[in-house]
């Protein structure tokens, strides 16, 4: 078939049209299937399964979508979008002085969709099976019951971001799991969970729905009667699909998103793109020359212009990062002294055209600038070729740098050829995601500290730029060391001043978190003003979202 | 007999040399599944879950030629083992679920093309210069050389969305069952129509091409004007002397595109987001599924093959000079 040939990266282009012929029809009126008898079900499309698989087992990478968000749930759910930790199966935690072990105590009443009492047998299960199916926990040395209402975890190290991480896991029941015979392959069709959808009411390869757990600990917060998945094989069915009116909650790209989608509704439609996605960095290999040189680093930040970054390569979804490196997601802890201190993520060529001039990178003839050992100031930037955005931020890099005289070449692979180059350490430059943690910790972490750092061949998935600075580590020792929130900010505002002065990475712009919504047959969504959880559909808040809509009767 | 044993012969090292690509090819792609799935969750996977799943995976860390010896081993018994973009589904359910929808779609599409090119082709070379002749394949050609991306995202807008005639997504509707019943049987019919119709309208133009110069050679023959001669009819002429004799190419085309219908059609599946294999191999390729990748691989070599085969039988019974050869 010929068809079945071409590149299948045409989908945004393909998006862009289908935006546009939206906004001729922008006229007509989308048309919401199903009334509004209060019971419709929340329909949620999925743009990046083309099918489903009937597997709820969570220590699947691959496991159906909710089985997360509204099947199994954790003992705190961690919220982003206002920096907020509400207690979940937990009620309460306490950390020991010594940051060597936390306790966390159960909520009492809480039950499986099978009626069996949540214990925390189940919880010291959970952490065992996790441990023996996928490892993990480095930290972890025992988890312990204490009494059903309590598990107490001791650490071989003090290591306060444990709290959220620990925190997080999903539980699952002890009953169900001990009599799978092989947990890691079992697709565990039928799941048993806490969470408030348990129930496969209707399974099929492109769509299934969830039904109402009929033992659920907060009857009343099950407004909604179900949670229906619709599959598509690209954003552009999936797009179709919300512009139409047909889903409730998309969480997807949309160009255009103002006419496309909102405007044939503006009432009932509305979208937020928080910036608490992680932060999108150009990263600079600083195992190579001239990357190692700070001035260098900074020079080449200054040079670049992140208004249009932000405007032209992200449709203008998103913001420009400044000094501190953290994202949106971490604006309780972002020290306003080190931004307003801090100049080398405001454009400014002439200042880094100085800079470079200084130390050394003169330029030739031609006015192209050299190293000192005389050879041209040029590179590459690696850019996944899946990645159209990110492809065109790239070419506004390479563009700018055009101006200070240094030659930067883009270069779009295969994402898993670029990420082969960035492990072995043997590219130059590349556009490249960051860890993103309830605290900063695993940012700096992996942006600064010498445990991360590999030697150029080996291969690594963190630290790809392989900076490492000793006073960060010092600094990240003593933030795993405390559970004190206000001695953790302390070090975090240290630690913001240090990856100032330093620039280990050069960020661009906190990736946005999509998220579209209609409220003509469900009420009560996160929004800008009620940041009670983001808008994403697959993410740990979702069942908050989950547990706070309500259906529009008429 | 010879004929069909030398041929089996042929199909045999055919086999082995393509199970052999097979293995060979996605090895050659840089990364392994993990980090490719790394690389694709961004930030959602901790670099500490690699090694975890890894472990989980079971990923083959043996030397290349005793995985190469596993994995002749597993297809001759039958066993694709587990998909890693799907894990913990088996390669056969993957494929086995969405191989029907494949078929149904491609198989439909396909007849439909062939039937109707090859009639269309029939026609323009019998009058030729005629209405038939002169307009539809400068315009079937255009249409075709239209990027199907295109194409059929305006199907699927003018049709689907705007004018409502038919539905903008998936195999049926939400709400039915697969089941052998009048009511899911029309309403998979309804869904079928445009993602077919789409992949119809470009393909039709090469087989009506196809059939009409072939035609027009055979046309000419000394049989076609002794048949006139004879005085029979045209209709005889045109369909049992000369469309015959004529349609040999036509058969092998057929039975080379019945083969490739396994592989899926991807971008209709993604525009109209049609259940199929297209898709799964997609994402095989792009996860690097090296287990989904052999089975539909594999899948799609055997039914090429196999295709091929069942062509050659039937050129036997067309074409007596084969049998000589």
């Amino acid at each position: 078939m010929p068809s079945s040939r071409r590149a299948p990266w045409r989908r945004r282009a393909a998006a862009a049209v289908l935006a546009a012929g939206a906004l001729l029809l922008a006229g007509c009126s989308g048309s919401a299937s199903g009334g509004a008898s209060g019971d419709q079900v929340l329909t949620i499309p999925r743009e990046d399964m083309g099918t489903f698989s009937r597997n709820f087992n969570p220590f699947s990478p691959n496991v159906a979508p909710m089985t997360q968000q509204a099947v199994y749930e954790s003992m705190l759910v961690y919220n982003p979008a206002d920096g907020s930790t509400t207690p979940w199966l937990a009620t309460s935690w306490e950390a020991a002085e010594d940051g060597r072990s936390v306790t966390y105590t159960l909520r009492e009443g809480v039950k499986w969709s099978d009626g069996e009492p949540f214990t925390a047998e189940d919880v010291t299960y959970t952490f065992e099976l996790h441990q023996e199916l996928l490892g993990g926990y480095p930290y972890v040395e025992s988890v312990t019951a204490e009494g059903a209402g309590a598990v107490r975890f001791e650490f071989n190290e003090p290591f306060s971001p444990g709290l959220y991480e620990l925190g997080q896991q999903i539980i699952i029941p002890r009953h169900i799991w001990e009599g799978i015979e092989d947990p890691a392959n079992d697709t565990n069709g039928t799941p048993v969970g806490t969470g408030p959808y348990t129930e496969v009411v209707d399974f099929q390869a492109q769509s299934f729905q969830l039904g109402k757990n009929p033992h659920y600990w907060q009857p009343d917060k099950q407004r909604i009667e179900g949670i229906r998945l619709l599959a598509f094989a690209g954003n552009d069915g999936a797009n179709l699909a919300t512009i139409n009116g047909e889903v409730d909650w998309a969480q997807s790209f949309i160009p255009e998103i103002e006419d496309s989608f909102v405007g044939r509704d503006p009432e009932h439609r509305h979208y937020w793109f928080p910036s608490t996605g992680s932060m999108i960095n150009w990263q600079l290999n600083t195992a190579k020359a001239p990357f190692d040189d700070v001035d260098v680093r900074r020079a080449l930040s200054m040079a670049i212009d992140r208004e249009t970054i932000t405007e032209v390569g992200m449709n203008g979804y998103t913001d420009p990062a400044d000094c501190t490196g953290l994202s949106g997601n971490y604006d309780t802890w972002r020290a306003q002294a080190v931004v307003t201190d801090c100049d080398w993520t405001r454009q400014d060529v002439d200042e880094a055209n100085r800079i470079l001039d200084e130390a050394g990178y003169e330029r030739d003839g031609d006015g192209r600038r050299r190293l000192p050992d005389g050879s041209p100031f040029a590179f590459d930037i690696a850019v996944g070729s899946a990645s159209s955005d990110w492809l065109s931020v790239a070419d506004i890099i390479s563009q700018d740098l055009e101006r200070i005289g240094v030659s930067a070449r883009v270069q779009a692979r295969d994402w898993g050829q670029v990420t082969a180059d960035y492990e072995d350490g043997s590219f130059d430059t590349g556009i490249v995601w960051s860890n993103n943690a309830p605290t900063p910790y695993q940012f700096y972490r992996g942006t600064m500290s010498s445990g991360t750092v590999k030697p150029v061949g080996e291969r690594t998935l963190d630290n790809y730029h392989r900076f490492a600075d000793e006073e960060a580590d010092a600094l990240l020792d003593e933030f795993a060391a405390t559970f004190d929130e206000e001695e953790q900010r302390a070090v975090a505002t240290e630690l913001q001043a240090r990856f100032a002065e330093l620039a280990p990475v050069v960020p661009l712009f906190p990736g946005p978190e999509w998220g579209e919504y209609l409220d003509s047959r469900f009420t009560g969504w996160p929004t800008e003003d009620d940041p009670y959880a983001t808008l994403s559909n697959r993410s740990p808040t979702t069942v908050l979202v989950l547990t706070s809509l309500r259906p529009v009767t008429d | 007999m010879r004929f069909i044993l030398r041929n089996l012969g042929f199909y045999l090292i055919a086999f082995w040399a393509s199970i052999t690509l097979n293995f060979m090819l996605p090895r050659f792609m840089p990364g392994d599944p993990v980090s490719r799935m790394f690389a694709q969750s961004q930030d959602q996977m901790r670099p500490e879950q690699v090694e975890e799943l890894r472990r989980l995976f079971g990923l083959d860390d043996r030397p290349l030629w005793r995985q190469y010896l596993s994995y002749v081993h597993d297809v001759c018994t039958g066993q694709l083992g587990v998909s890693i973009s799907r894990f913990p589904t088996p390669v056969s359910e993957v494929i086995g679920a969405q191989i029907g929808w494949t078929l149904l779609l491609g198989g439909t599409a396909l007849v439909l093309a062939a039937v109707l090119g090859n009639l269309l082709g029939i026609v323009a070379a019998w009058r030729r210069g005629g209405l038939v002749d002169s307009v539809l394949p400068p315009l079937l050609i255009f249409v075709g050389s239209f990027p199907y991306f295109w194409l059929a995202m305006g199907a699927l807008y003018l049709f689907g969305l705007t004018l409502g005639w038919f539905p903008l997504r998936h195999a049926y509707d939400v709400g039915f069952t697969p089941e052998w019943s009048w009511a899911f049987v029309s309403n998979a019919g309804s869904h079928l129509v445009l993602p077919a119709l789409t992949i119809v309208v470009v393909s039709v133009g090469g087989w009506m091409l196809g059939m009409r110069n072939t035609m027009i050679a055979t046309t000419a023959e000394d049989y076609i004007t002794m048949a006139e001669a004879k005085g029979l009819r045209p209709m005889r002429i045109m369909f049992r002397y000369a469309a015959r004799n004529a349609l040999l190419p036509s058969v092998t085309n057929l039975g080379m595109a019945l083969g490739f219908i396994v592989g899926g059609a991807l971008l209709t599946e993604v525009v109209f987001a049609y259940p199929g294999v297209g898709y799964q191999l997609l994402s095989a390729v792009q996860g690097l599924d090296y287990p989904l990748m052999q089975g539909i691989f594999l899948t799609i070599t055997a039914s090429v093959l196999f295709a091929n085969f069942v062509v050659d039988l039937v050129y036997v019974r067309l074409d007596p000079r084969v049998r000589v050869g």
